[in-house]
């Protein structure tokens, strides 16, 4: 299912890209999946149940953190496979497995500032697939921010980055106490995403 | 049931009662702190929204704590007093709360000028929602706060544009 786009070719200019990218490491992909598998891919999804979730940071529908149908099992296996060596020698982190869950956010979803970053949880980089969606959504950017430390205190986050949930659209991002991002509302359509985390 | 026998219902203490305050004087008090100036808070890990921290409403406030003394059977004082106004896109996070020592009442008057859906407190109890107040203009909520409980105020959404919430949050002690 999972097969490099060419631009993973060159791993040492991916690199650079990673750590020279504001305001904080990330890399986007388009074009990620060849659009022949993506059917296969919309399929698998369209099996995998969905529930509810709120709480003071977000409203979204998504899958449970383990998937339920062995489809997703074995995409979330396989994406974990594909990427986890060419991202550990481009980040300069040991990667070795990854969760994966579908979510969707319709109108008035949404995904507050925060930064993943979780003593003792081993999250090592965060990752979003945009999937193609029936209704392209209006809003819901990835938003990442700059945070200003005075210490390990953050006292001032400003937006630095708005990223559009581009359909068939990667992104990687590092994980870290200042790696603050949010998923803007969706203010239409339908914006549907399988994302998670790597781990050493 | 009354505003007192609901108070003392569950062991967590809490009650919402409606049109405490009417539009008149709820338009005049918000016209008031607009001249006081609202503070932008912006640590948006923790929260966004205005803010007025010196509440100039000694009146108000000191029948507030009469009405929160009535309902409660406690004898209670003003011992903090602000107000948060929440624009579309707002919110108060949890993390942004803090415990506080003994058991103060937490009183909430709302301020707003209309409905808005969905912009609610919650209040939790070991993160578990066991209060939700709505938006409801005019209204008042009394809960007991303690060390396990934690309060945030949920996401305003852009979808309703021109949305106001004003809330008066006075923290009440013996």
């Amino acid at each position: 299912m999972w097969r490099l786009v060419s631009s993973f070719d060159d791993e040492a200019r991916l690199g650079e890209t990673w750590r020279a990218a504001t305001p904080f490491p990330h890399l986007v992909f388009d074009d990620f999946v060849p659009v022949e598998v993506l059917p296969e891919l919309l399929a698998v999804l369209e099996e995998e149940p969905v529930d509810r979730f709120e709480g003071d940071i977000f409203a979204f529908e998504a899958s449970r953190p383990v998937p339920r149908t062995a489809e997703l099992l074995q995409l979330r296996d396989s994406f974990a496979e594909t990427l986890a060596g060419p991202l550990s020698r481009i980040t300069d982190k040991m990667l070795r497995r990854a969760d994966m869950r579908a979510f969707a956010y319709r109108p008035g979803h949404f995904l507050l500032p925060h930064s993943d970053h979780e003593e003792g949880v081993g999250r090592a980089l965060a990752y979003a697939y945009y999937v193609p969606s029936p209704e392209p959504p209006l809003g819901g950017e990835l938003e990442l921010f700059t945070c200003t430390l005075e210490g390990r205190e953050v006292v001032r986050t400003e937006s630095a980055l708005l990223i559009e949930p581009r359909s068939n659209r990667l992104v990687v991002f590092d994980v870290s106490d200042v790696s603050l991002h949010q998923v803007r509302e969706v203010l239409g359509g339908l914006r549907v995403s399988l994302a998670g985390w790597f781990y050493p | 049931m009354s505003a007192r026998e609901s108070w003392t219902a569950t062991p967590m203490p809490a009650v919402v009662v409606p049109h405490a305050l009417g539009e008149g004087l709820a338009a005049e008090a918000r016209a008031r702190l607009e001249r006081a100036g609202y503070t932008r808070y912006a640590l948006l890990d923790r929260g966004s929204y205005d803010e007025v921290k010196a509440v100039g409403e000694a009146e108000l406030l000191e029948a507030l704590a009469g009405v929160a003394g009535e309902i409660t059977g406690r004898s209670l004082v003003v011992a903090e007093s602000r107000v948060l106004r929440l624009l579309p896109g707002d919110y108060v996070l949890l993390r942004h709360d803090r415990v506080h020592e003994g058991r103060p009442v937490e009183l909430v008057l709302d301020l707003s000028p209309a409905v808005v859906p969905g912009a609610e407190l919650h209040y939790r109890h070991r993160g578990q929602v066991f209060f939700t107040v709505p938006s409801a203009p005019g209204s008042l909520s009394l809960v007991e706060r303690g060390p396990t409980v934690l309060c945030n105020h949920t996401y305003v959404s852009k979808l309703h544009a021109g949305a106001s919430v004003v809330r008066l949050v006075v923290l009440l002690r013996e």
